[in-house]
C-alpha cells in the first residue's frame, strides 16, 4: 500500500518538474518561434493579427534576402575561415601539445609558461593592439585576420596536453625503439591517438568562430572577408531599418546551419562544453 | 660474427633521420610559440605603449603625449561610466543564471527520463548565433508594436525598453541570461553527476530531507563548479558586445555601453587608439584579476574538498 502511494507521490513529482521546466522552455524557445513566425510572413501582415500565430505562409522575405544580400559570399567567407582556423590550430597546437607534455628538451618549462601566460589574456582584451599588428602588415579587411591570431591557440594546446599526458608514456617510448623519428612517430601515433581531442575542441572552435561577431567587427571594415554574422548585421543596418519581416528572414539564414549542426552533433558539443567549460581560446 | 652482450643491452638509439631529435622538439614548439608571443604576449607590451601616445593609423604616424590619452578619458568620464555599466551588468546576470542553472540543472538531474531533451532546449540558445538572435531580440523589445510591450508592457507600463536611460541595459542583460543559462546548465549537471551517490543515499538512510540532503551533501560537493561559473560568467560580461552593438548601441547617452563597446567605439569607430588602448588596460586587468583570482578559489576549494 504505502509503496503505491511513494510511486504515485514520485510520478506527481515527476510530473511537475517537467512542467516547470517546459514552462522555462517557452522562454528559451520563444525568440525562435517569433523568428520564425516573422520570416515566414509577408511583410504587411506582420504586425496584423495574432503575434504569435502564423495565418499565410509567405517566402516573400527571403526572397528579398536572396535578392539583396551577397548571403552565398558570407556563408563560403565563413566555412573558409572556419576551416582555415581548425585546420592550422590542429597543425600547431597538437605537436606543439606532444612536445610540451611528452619530449625532454631545455626551454621547456618557459614554453609552458608561455601557454599558461597566453590562456590568462582573452583575445577580447587585446583586440586594439592586434588591430594595430595586423594593419600594420596590411592585412585589415583580409580573410587573414579573422584567421591567423586564433591558430596558436594556448586553450586548445592545454587541453591536448592534459589528453597526452593521460597516456602511458611507454606508447610513445615503444615507437622511439621500433627506430620511429619524431615526424614519424607524430604521424602515426599522435595524430590517431589524439583524435577525439581534436574532435572536441574542432567542433567548439567551430562553434565560436561561425557566430563571431566581436572580432570581425574589429578587424573589417567592408564586408569583403566578411562572415555571416557581420555581413548580416552590416547589411541589416544599412538597408532593412524597419523591415522585420526581411529581418527575421536574415537572422533565420544566420541561426540555420549551426541549428542543423547543433541537432546532428548535439552530443559532442554539450560534452565539450561541460569538459573544456566553453572556452576555446 | 659475435655480437658482445653488452651490445645487446644498451638501447638501441633513436634513428637518425632528417628531423634530428635534437631539435624535434623546437621545430614542434615553434610556431605555437611565435604565434602565441605576436598574438598574445606582444599586444599586451603593445597595450602599455600605446597607451602613452597618439597613433595615425592612416598618416602611420605615432607621437609621444604622456598621460594626454589618461587625462582625455578621465575628463569624458566615459570610462568610469562603463566601469558602471559593466558591473551592473555583472550583478543582473551573474547571479540569475547561477540560480536559474542551478535550480533547471538539480530539475533535469532529478527526473528519470526526457533529460537529454531538455539539456538540449535550454543549450539551443547557447549554440545559436548570438548576433542573429540579438536581431531577433531587438525585434522583441521594439516599442509600441513588439511583443514585450504588447504582453508585458500592458501589465506592467514598462515600455519601450531600449530607447529607456533605466531600461536598456536590463534589457541586454535579460538576452545576456536567456543566453548561458544553458551554459551554467551543462556546467552544473556535469558536477552534479560527479556528487558520490552513496553519500547521497547514506544521507537519505539517516533521514535527511530534500533540503538537508542538497545543502549538506550536494551543495559543498559542487562548490568548485559554483565558483568556476560565477567566476567565467563576470568574464563573459566584461566581453558583452554583440547584444549591446546591434540592440542599443550602447545607448541610450551610454546607459547600456558596457567597457568591451566602449573599447571599439573608442579605438575602432573613433580611430583613437591611444583612448581605445586606456580603455584595453583596465579590460585587461579586470580580466587577469579573474583568472587569477580563479586559479586562487578552485586550488583551494579542491584542497578543502579532499580533506
Amino acid at each position: 500500500m504505502t509503496q503505491s502511494i511513494d510511486t504515485t507521490r514520485a510520478r506527481l513529482v515527476a510530473g511537475g518538474t517537467h512542467l516547470a521546466l517546459a514552462a522555462g522552455a517557452v522562454f528559451m524557445l520563444l525568440p525562435f518561434w517569433l523568428m520564425l513566425r516573422t520570416s515566414f510572413t509577408a511583410p504587411d501582415q506582420v504586425f496584423a493579427g495574432n503575434i504569435l500565430a502564423l495565418s499565410d505562409f509567405s517566402l516573400e522575405n527571403y526572397r528579398r534576402v536572396f535578392a539583396e544580400v551577397p548571403l552565398l559570399r558570407y556563408y563560403l567567407n565563413g566555412i573558409f575561415v572556419v576551416t582555415a582556423i581548425f585546420i592550422g590550430q590542429v597543425i600547431v597546437c597538437v605537436p606543439a601539445a606532444y612536445a610540451l607534455s611528452r619530449l625532454r628538451f631545455s626551454g621547456r618549462e618557459v614554453g609552458l609558461w608561455l601557454v599558461l601566460a597566453a590562456m590568462m589574456v582573452p583575445y577580447h582584451a587585446t583586440a586594439i593592439p592586434i588591430y594595430v599588428l595586423l594593419s600594420r602588415f596590411g592585412m585589415i579587411n583580409t580573410h587573414g585576420a579573422l584567421i591567423l591570431p586564433f591558430i596558436g591557440s594556448a586553450f586548445s594546446v592545454f587541453l591536448l596536453r592534459q589528453f597526452f599526458l593521460s597516456i602511458p608514456q611507454s606508447v610513445f617510448e615503444s615507437a622511439r625503439l621500433d627506430g620511429a623519428s619524431s615526424l614519424r612517430t607524430l604521424m602515426h601515433i599522435v595524430f590517431p591517438m589524439a583524435r577525439p581531442a581534436i574532435v572536441t575542441f574542432g567542433i567548439l572552435s567551430f562553434v565560436s568562430h561561425w557566430n563571431d561577431y566581436f572580432w570581425p567587427s574589429f578587424v573589417l571594415r567592408n564586408d569583403f572577408a566578411a562572415t555571416v554574422p557581420f555581413g548580416i548585421v552590416k547589411f541589416l543596418d544599412q538597408e532593412l531599418g524597419a523591415d522585420y519581416g526581411p529581418q527575421m528572414a536574415a537572422a533565420t539564414l544566420t541561426v540555420l546551419p549551426l541549428l542543423v549542426g547543433f541537432l546532428i552533433a548535439q552530443r559532442q558539443l554539450i560534452a565539450g562544453i561541460a569538459m573544456t567549460s566553453g572556452q576555446v581560446d | 660474427m659475435t655480437v658482445s652482450p653488452a651490445a645487446v643491452l644498451t638501447p638501441i638509439p633513436a634513428a637518425p633521420t632528417g628531423m634530428g631529435p635534437r631539435i624535434a622538439p623546437y621545430l614542434l614548439v615553434g610556431p605555437l610559440m611565435l604565434l602565441l608571443f605576436v598574438f598574445a604576449i606582444l599586444p599586451c607590451l603593445l597595450t602599455l605603449l600605446l597607451a602613452f601616445f597618439d597613433v595615425d593609423i592612416l598618416a602611420g604616424t605615432i607621437r609621444f603625449v604622456g598621460f594626454e590619452n589618461f587625462t582625455r578619458a578621465a575628463a569624458r568620464g566615459e570610462v568610469l561610466n562603463s566601469l558602471r555599466v559593466t558591473f551592473t551588468y555583472i550583478l543582473l546576470t551573474v547571479p540569475p543564471s547561477m540560480i536559474l542553472g542551478l535550480l533547471i540543472a538539480l530539475a533535469i538531474n532529478s527526473l528519470r527520463r526526457g533529460r537529454a531533451i531538455w539539456q538540449a532546449v535550454y543549450f539551443l540558445p547557447v549554440a545559436a548565433t548570438l548576433v542573429a538572435m540579438s536581431i531577433v531580440w531587438r525585434w522583441m523589445f521594439v516599442g509600441r508594436r513588439g511583443i514585450v510591450d504588447q504582453t508585458l508592457g500592458q501589465m506592467t507600463g514598462l515600455v519601450d525598453w531600449l530607447n529607456s536611460p533605466v531600461l536598456s541595459l536590463p534589457a541586454v542583460a535579460i538576452v545576456g541570461n536567456w543566453q548561458q543559462i544553458g551554459f551554467v546548465v551543462v556546467l552544473y549537471l556535469a558536477a552534479l553527476a560527479s556528487v558520490p551517490r552513496h553519500q547521497i543515499d547514506a544521507a537519505r538512510v539517516d533521514g535527511a530531507g530534500a533540503w538537508h540532503r542538497f545543502w549538506h551533501v550536494t551543495w559543498p560537493a559542487i562548490g568548485p563548479t559554483t565558483v568556476f561559473v560565477g567566476i567565467i560568467t563576470s568574464v563573459n560580461a566584461l566581453r558583452v558586445f554583440d547584444t549591446v552593438s546591434t540592440m542599443t548601441g550602447g545607448g541610450p547617452s551610454r546607459s547600456s555601453q558596457t567597457l568591451a563597446h566602449l573599447m571599439w567605439e573608442r579605438g575602432i569607430y573613433f580611430f583613437d587608439i591611444g583612448g581605445g588602448s586606456v580603455v584595453t588596460l583596465v579590460l585587461l586587468a579586470l580580466a587577469i584579476a579573474a583568472t587569477a583570482l580563479q586559479r586562487i578559489m578552485t586550488a583551494r576549494l579542491e584542497k578543502a574538498g579532499t580533506r
